[in-house]
């Protein structure tokens, strides 16, 4: 072993490499604040390893991209941890970097002899920065969609060549494969590859004019590289690999639905870019156009980083750098915080983030269990019920009605009222039911026995609305209130509502009694209870046809015109017959308010979809 | 002034460490080889395992069961060999592709009605093989592997005959469970 170590040495100079590596000279000892660098060198390491995996299992096309990462984070052995460590090693390089840039900084270790090596570290800056950019849209989520989307337009907003440079960059006029391909391969190639080159100069530069030692520590006894300080920076790195790890067992690296140009998203960039972002929100910013914020001012600050050594050369200098980073830290921080703060208290801005995280899991859901189809996920999404059915009820039902109080996705609806000059929004008032739990057992109690709050909302639906809100049905559940919600009838409504809910023949609902469901019919036909009786019951008003067997049995021909037609009610068809035509005389007849959604206004699929989401027709998403 | 080193690169001879301390900086290096040892086995171990997954992780099967063929009566009654596509769902990794040509095979019909039907892969290394009117034989152009119409090799090149698989006819269809199977071992062992 020993004769083959000299052969190697002889033929290599191995051992001179190693000795010079290791016995570098500490000058006033090993030092716990000399760290930084090799803790971000580290993180570049562990960036590398894992990215080289993650790299055999992505696939960076718009039909694919999302798809193999989905792969990687749900169904490949360990891949969530791989991506889990990736995705928090990328943070705490950000991390990393700020707390190595500041140190070189307060320890005036940018001045002569080290500008160059300065400077280099500028430079692999804006490749860490670069990396992180490029590395966000990979994954081609509605996140790193749209926060990308962002930066790119940001250069697209150069001055001269900002259009060219976006194109070149998005490798078209619009976003498309040739956007992923790009990215990915200077994430995964040119970025690294200039990493290890500058990082190898840094090291190089680093090596020849060695460490800047702190005043207080001149004259202390020198140590080698090896073996203390190589422990500080192994036990260091160790604290990095705890926190991601940490973080990595714990949470699971994000992945939003499937990119999708067609949906909206609460889009904001990551942690570290949320000062850029509050920063060009402000008017006295934005008012000078994109290309000033984002990159003017910013060019400007890190031109006077740039000639920090200049500046430095003084002592007073020195001082204006110390203070001019502490400044621009303490504006990031403030401008973090107040963009954390804010989006916590809008409401509006939570609500979108809860609908795209509802989105997340439900692509997840229906993608273990439909497979992908080959035009990708964004297709489960786009023809799921459970998806698609909230966002048709806000644009189409929400005007008049609410879902919960809200619009079905979580939005209020809000108007803009002008007190005295100030400008407030407030609830806009709805004109029509809520509709939450539409043609459940709850909904079908509610409206047996409290008809008038139900429909409360209809008060506001003028003459037409009040009309049926206090009209006949109205009147009925006042008459038999009382009967109906006497304790020795309980059993008797609930056979009259399991009767009722029955009809709409739902499968989300559970299953139902059907000694109950006897019962009721009984109820609904004669109005017997079991202790006193109806006033009239509901076939005197209500037409219904059950189903007997394979045959259908009609149990009443109603009252005609404008006494909704109840065979099926609450179920897909009758809800979809009703929303085509609620002024039809199976259903409010004259008497109606609501708007009739024809297939002008609401496509076959378009009600389809949301009379299948209203009536608990789709896939069920696990319970937990 | 915190700059201490000199203009000049550093002796490449320097001294070895503090003298006087050996026991402590034998802990020093062992402790600090440990964990850099550490620090860099996790993330590698971690890469290694995921890049394990093929064989860490039960996949769901592809394709299985009788998929239909041909109709019966496509087939030649003089027991010329048909070459005809299989098609099936299939997921491949994260896709689910419907109705994909998953594979071909050859089939016969007997003078006494049975299907033979033969997986169309050569048995030596994984070529397609065709078949030759005028020869009356199965041959692969990869190796001149041979085959005779019953499968059975006409020269020393394949391991094994053609592999043969299961086949029915329910209403005048012919249906195959198709299967791949290990190239170039005697044995037919099932690939899944």
């Amino acid at each position: 072993m020993k004769d083959l170590l000299e052969w190697l040495d002889h033929r290599t100079g191995y051992k001179l490499l190693v000795h010079e590596a290791l016995n570098e000279p500490i000058p006033g000892g090993a030092r716990w604040r000399y760290i930084t660098g090799s803790m971000l060198t580290f993180a570049f390491v562990v960036q590398v390893i894992t990215g080289f995996f993650l790299w055999t299992a992505y696939s960076p096309s718009t039909q694919t991209a999302w798809e193999s990462v989905y792969y990687i984070q749900h169904e490949m052995a360990y891949g969530w941890l791989v991506r889990g460590i990736h995705h928090f090693a990328a943070q705490a390089m950000m991390v990393l970097l700020g707390l190595h840039f500041l140190q070189v900084i307060w320890d005036g270790a940018y001045r002569a002899p080290r500008e160059v090596n300065f400077w280099l570290g500028l430079v692999l800056m804006q490749i860490v920065i670069a990396l992180s950019l490029t590395g966000y849209l990979l994954p081609w989520d509605q996140k790193g969609y749209y926060a990308t989307k962002v930066a790119t337009n940001i250069a697209g907003a150069s001055p001269v060549i900002g259009p060219q440079i976006q194109q070149i960059a998005q490798g078209g006029a619009a976003y498309g494969h040739h956007t992923l391909t790009r990215f990915f391969a200077l994430h995964a190639g040119l970025l690294p590859a200039l990493m290890v080159v500058f990082l190898a100069l840094h090291v190089y530069v680093f090596r020849r004019h060695g460490i800047t030692v702190p005043p207080h520590a001149e004259g202390k006894p020198a140590d080698t590289f090896w073996p203390k300080q190589v422990l500080f920076d192994a036990v260091g790195c160790l604290v990095v690999l705890g926190i991601v790890l940490y973080f990595a067992l714990t949470r699971p690296a994000e992945l939003t639905a499937p990119a999708d140009p067609g949906e909206d998203f609460p889009a904001r960039p990551e942690w570290y870019f949320l000062f850029l972002f509050r920063f060009l929100e402000f008017k006295e910013i934005s008012r000078f156009g994109v290309a000033f914020g984002a990159i003017y001012i910013p060019t400007l600050l890190m031109g006077i980083v740039f000639l920090m050594p200049f500046i430095g050369r003084k002592k007073w200098g020195h001082y204006f750098n110390r203070g001019f980073l502490l400044a621009i830290l303490t504006g990031i921080t403030i401008l973090t915080v107040m963009t954390l703060h804010e989006d916590n208290h809008n409401q509006s801005h939570q609500a979108k983030l809860r609908f795209a995280e509802r989105d997340a899991h439900r692509v997840v859901v229906l993608a273990k269990r439909e497979g992908i189809p080959q035009n990708g996920a964004r297709e489960l999404l786009v023809n799921d019920p459970f998806t698609q059915g909230p966002r048709l009820f806000a644009r189409n039902c929400s005007s008049c009605h609410r879902f919960d109080g809200h619009d079905a996705t979580g939005q209020l609806i809000l108007k803009t009222v002008d007190k005295d000059g100030v400008k407030t929004k407030v609830p806009e008032l709805e004109t029509a039911a809520d509709l939450k739990d539409f043609g459940s057992r709850e909904w079908i109690t509610r409206v047996l026995t409290d008809y008038e709050t139900t429909f409360k909302p209809l008060e506001n639906a003028g003459e037409k609305g009040k009309a049926i809100q206090t009209g006949e049905m109205s009147n009925w559940c006042k008459e038999n209130q009382k009967v109906l919600t006497d304790p020795a009838n309980a059993e008797s409504l609930k056979a009259l509502v399991e009767f009722l809910t029955a009809q709409g023949g739902r499968n989300d609902l559970g299953a139902f009694d059907e000694k109950l469901v006897a019962q009721g019919r009984e109820i609904f036909k004669g109005g017997a209870l079991k202790s006193g009786a109806l006033s009239s019951s509901c076939a005197d008003c209500h037409a219904m046809t059950v189903a007997k067997g394979t045959e259908t049995e009609s149990l009443s021909d109603g009252a005609g015109a404008g006494y909704p037609k109840l065979t099926g009610y609450g179920g897909r068809e009758w809800l979809k017959a009703f929303l085509r035509a609620p002024g039809h005389a199976d259903f409010y007849g004259e008497k109606n308010t609501m708007m009739e959604f024809t297939e002008k206004r609401m496509s076959e699929r378009e009600i389809d979809l949301l009379v299948d989401w209203m009536t608990g027709n789709y896939i069920p998403n696990p319970s937990h | 002034m915190a700059n201490s080193s000199s203009e000049s690169p550093p002796s490449t001879h320097v001294a070895e460490g503090p003298p006087g301390e050996p026991r402590r900086n034998f802990l020093t290096s062992l402790l600090a080889m440990i964990t850099g040892g550490i620090v860099g086995l996790v993330p590698a171990i971690a890469g290694g395992l995921f890049f394990l997954d093929p064989i860490l992780r039960k996949r769901a099967g592809g394709a299985g069961g009788l998929l239909r063929a041909a109709d019966l009566s496509e087939l030649p009654s003089d027991g010329t060999p048909l070459r005809v596509v299989l098609r099936s769902d299939i997921t491949d990794a994260w896709t689910l592709y419907r109705n994909r040509v998953i594979g071909s095979v050859y089939l016969r019909l007997m003078p006494n009605g049975q299907i033979l039907a033969f997986n169309d892969t050569c048995t030596h290394l994984g070529c397609k093989v065709d078949y030759q009117a005028a020869d009356k034989q199965f041959f692969c152009p990869c190796h001149q592997s041979a085959f005779d119409l019953d499968g059975k090799p006409k020269n020393e090149t394949p391991p094994r005959m053609l592999d043969d698989l299961v086949a029915e006819v329910k209403d005048g269809v012919v249906f195959v469970e198709y299967k791949n199977y290990r190239t170039g071992t005697p044995e037919k062992v099932a690939v899944q």
